[in-house]
């Protein structure tokens, strides 16, 4: 008999807080509800019909089931090479990015005369990088070649790499012409991507700066080297902000404007009217983006979670 | 006997000492490495608002003179009052404190309830609102936004507001003499149209924001919550007086985060708004206006950058105040831990 009352006041104190939680959540879910499952809704119904906007009937919708799926990956001309190039620069950019800014935030935590200094100024890639400024950077300037950035040849891609000349560079050191435009492409590159790494070096520091420094100075005791430090005591301890830099750097960098896919569906949504195409496109690369999502959570708590909680 | 010598010689010898020698010179070269790096890249970064600081103080006159190259020789601060004036600067400013910044602070705060709520508590849908919250995250605001345009146009919530209108807002504003009482539909205009997403968690990139929260909740030792919930506290105590205070540098983090994007935004400030528009919206239309103002073509290049030079240098003061808050808080969280 108090066998079987235990059991049940654990039970009571479970689906207490299991209340608590859904009450926390509660507000959200609303706001959920009002503000993002119906216009969500609405455009994955138009990646399964085709849509006509009339200016007196207002939107129409025919479902035609598959249809703009079928179109977009076999009749389209350039979406499956856009989804190819979205998704090579991503597979070489999420390591890149994710490896660099946590060598950055890792110096820059540490202490050193200067380091606030150093801390505001990698902080400005988040300031410029998300705006309107980061658009005046990398465009021409009424009319002008804009005098910050180097547009390169083709013209859609603008490196903004501190006003070097890298091509001059590879170009007095005689290499053939096409390793120095190789070379010089893929430094221009390389510093982009330090435009993509300001919120994860943020992340990254605040993630460092919740490690208790007990931790280090028993292993100081202990005799451990920096090297089982690092291993043990730091990559353990932002095992939480590194799967969340992992996860905000894949969507941050597969969903942002510049992406070819989304570049293509937003030009066909905006200047064709083309909202079934357009809708098919996205829903498409964001089932993808989820995929990928989904496949890096599973991963980590196989692995991660696993080893290090 | 020499004793010194031999001394010296043994110390020489003596394996940990040389091992601090050379641990000496290893730091050393570390630190010369560390600022060589820091600067190196630094370099490239400010590269852009050095230009442009130098750009805003050029005079016309010197723009064409090739050996002007970053200081200029006259100076000008014209540029600036012409960019004031284009984007009738302290109008918008304050535009963009009241809708932008204030939305902002209402998201950090809602967005930290949601991700308290997952990252603590089990119960059957967590998995499942886990994953609206990244499919929040992922889809972009400009997906949605003509839906959302519509939603926020006819703000009805299925026909419940014009119903409580027509039977109850409307006789108890007939009572007082003024019939026409009623709760607004139209949200486009108003700041709420950015107020009521944020305030439920649902803004400008809450999916992201209740990420970074849960991860860091669940990085919290769960001792001192249930020490709390021991004493009689209740959950919402708990996290006013225990979560909230060791946790400083995540809402931190997500406030700096928060203003900027919201200070960033142009695509939903421009789809909500007829006017009173925000910061970055002026901006953006900089050129247009400078053009109707004889600043065309190469003339608009130093007000344009002065343009974007007070646009962001609210966000850089507001990150060197909370930047010291930062390392304030730092100190604290040795207690939780």
């Amino acid at each position: 008999m108090a066998k079987l009352g235990k059991k049940r006041r654990v039970r009571g104190i479970e689906s207490k807080k299991s209340l608590y939680g859904r009450m926390f959540v509660l507000p959200w879910e609303i706001g959920i509800i009002l503000f993002f499952l119906v216009p969500i809704g609405q455009s994955i119904w138009y990646s399964f019909t085709e849509v006509w906007l009339d200016p007196i009937e207002g939107i129409t919708t025919y479902f035609t089931g598959l249809e703009n799926f079928k179109y977009i990956l076999n009749e389209d001309p350039k979406f499956v090479d856009n989804l190819t190039t979205s998704l090579t620069n991503f597979t070489y950019s999420l390591p890149i990015i994710v490896i660099v800014s946590f060598i950055f935030a890792v110096v820059l935590n540490q202490k050193f005369k200067g380091r606030v200094l150093f801390r505001s100024l990698y902080f400005l890639p988040v300031i410029i990088a998300t705006g309107v400024v980061m658009e005046f950077l990398t465009q021409s300037v009424g009319g002008n070649q804009n005098p910050i950035i180097q547009l390169s040849t083709d013209a859609s891609n603008a490196y903004v790499s501190g006003g070097i000349d890298f091509e001059g560079v590879l170009n007095s050191l005689n290499f053939p012409a096409e390793i120095t435009e190789l070379m010089a492409k893929y430094i221009n590159m390389i510093f982009n991507l330090l435009w993509d790494c300001g919120v994860q070096i943020v992340l990254f520091i605040a993630g460092l700066q919740t490690i208790p420094e007990q931790l280090y100075e028993v292993s100081k005791v202990e005799g451990a080297t920096s090297w089982e430090e690092f291993w043990y005591i730091t990559l353990p301890m932002v095992s939480n902000t590194l799967l969340l830099v992992i996860i905000y750097t894949i969507i941050d960098l597969l969903t942002k404007t510049t992406d070819p896919v989304m570049t293509q569906a937003y030009n066909l949504m905006n200047m064709n009217q083309n909202y079934y195409h357009s809708s098919a496109m996205m829903w498409m690369f964001f089932a993808i983006v989820g995929v990928i999502t989904a496949a890096v959570l599973f991963l980590y708590n196989r692995i991660c979670a696993r080893r290090w909680n | 006997m020499n004793f010194k010598s031999i001394d010296l010689k043994a110390y020489k010898n003596d394996p940990l000492q040389r091992k601090k020698a050379a641990s000496k010179v290893g730091s050393w070269i570390f630190k010369a490495f560390r600022i060589f790096f820091l600067l190196s890249v630094g370099y490239i970064i400010i590269y852009p608002l050095l230009s442009m600081i130098s750009y805003s103080l050029i005079s016309r006159v010197d723009l064409y003179d090739p050996s002007i190259v970053w200081v200029p020789k006259h100076f000008t601060a014209s540029n600036y009052t012409v960019a004031v004036e284009a984007m009738g600067y302290f109008k918008a400013l304050w535009n963009t404190v009241y809708k932008c910044v204030f939305s902002a602070l209402l998201e950090v705060a809602s967005c930290s309830l949601v991700a308290y709520g997952l990252a603590r508590f089990k119960f059957k849908e967590n998995g499942l609102l886990f994953g609206i919250v990244l499919l929040t995250a992922i889809v972009p605001v400009q997906v949605y936004i003509i839906p959302s345009y519509l939603n926020y146009r006819f703000f009805e919530l299925g026909g419940v507001i014009p119903f409580i209108n027509d039977n109850i807002v409307g006789p108890i504003g007939g009572w007082f003499g003024n019939p026409e009482l009623a709760i607004p539909t139209n949200l486009i205009n108003s700041p709420l149209a950015f107020y009521l997403p944020a305030l439920f968690g649902v803004g400008i990139r809450s999916g992201l924001f209740i990420f970074i929260y849960r991860q860091f909740f669940l990085g919290l030792p769960k001792e001192l919550e249930e020490a709390s919930w021991i004493d009689g506290a209740g959950p919402f105590k708990t996290f006013l007086r225990v979560v909230i205070p060791s946790s400083g540098v995540v809402f931190l983090t997500v406030t700096i985060f928060a203003i900027i994007w919201y200070w960033n935004d142009y695509y939903q400030s421009i789809m909500f708004f007829n006017q009173d528009f925000p910061l970055a919206v002026s901006l953006n239309g900089i050129t247009g206006v400078l053009q109707g103002m004889g600043y065309a073509y190469e003339k608009s290049l130093g007000p344009t950058m002065a343009g974007c030079l007070l646009f962001i240098a609210p966000m850089l003061l507001m990150y060197a105040i909370l930047q010291k808050q930062f390392i304030a808080s730092i100190d604290r969280v040795g207690i939780v831990g």
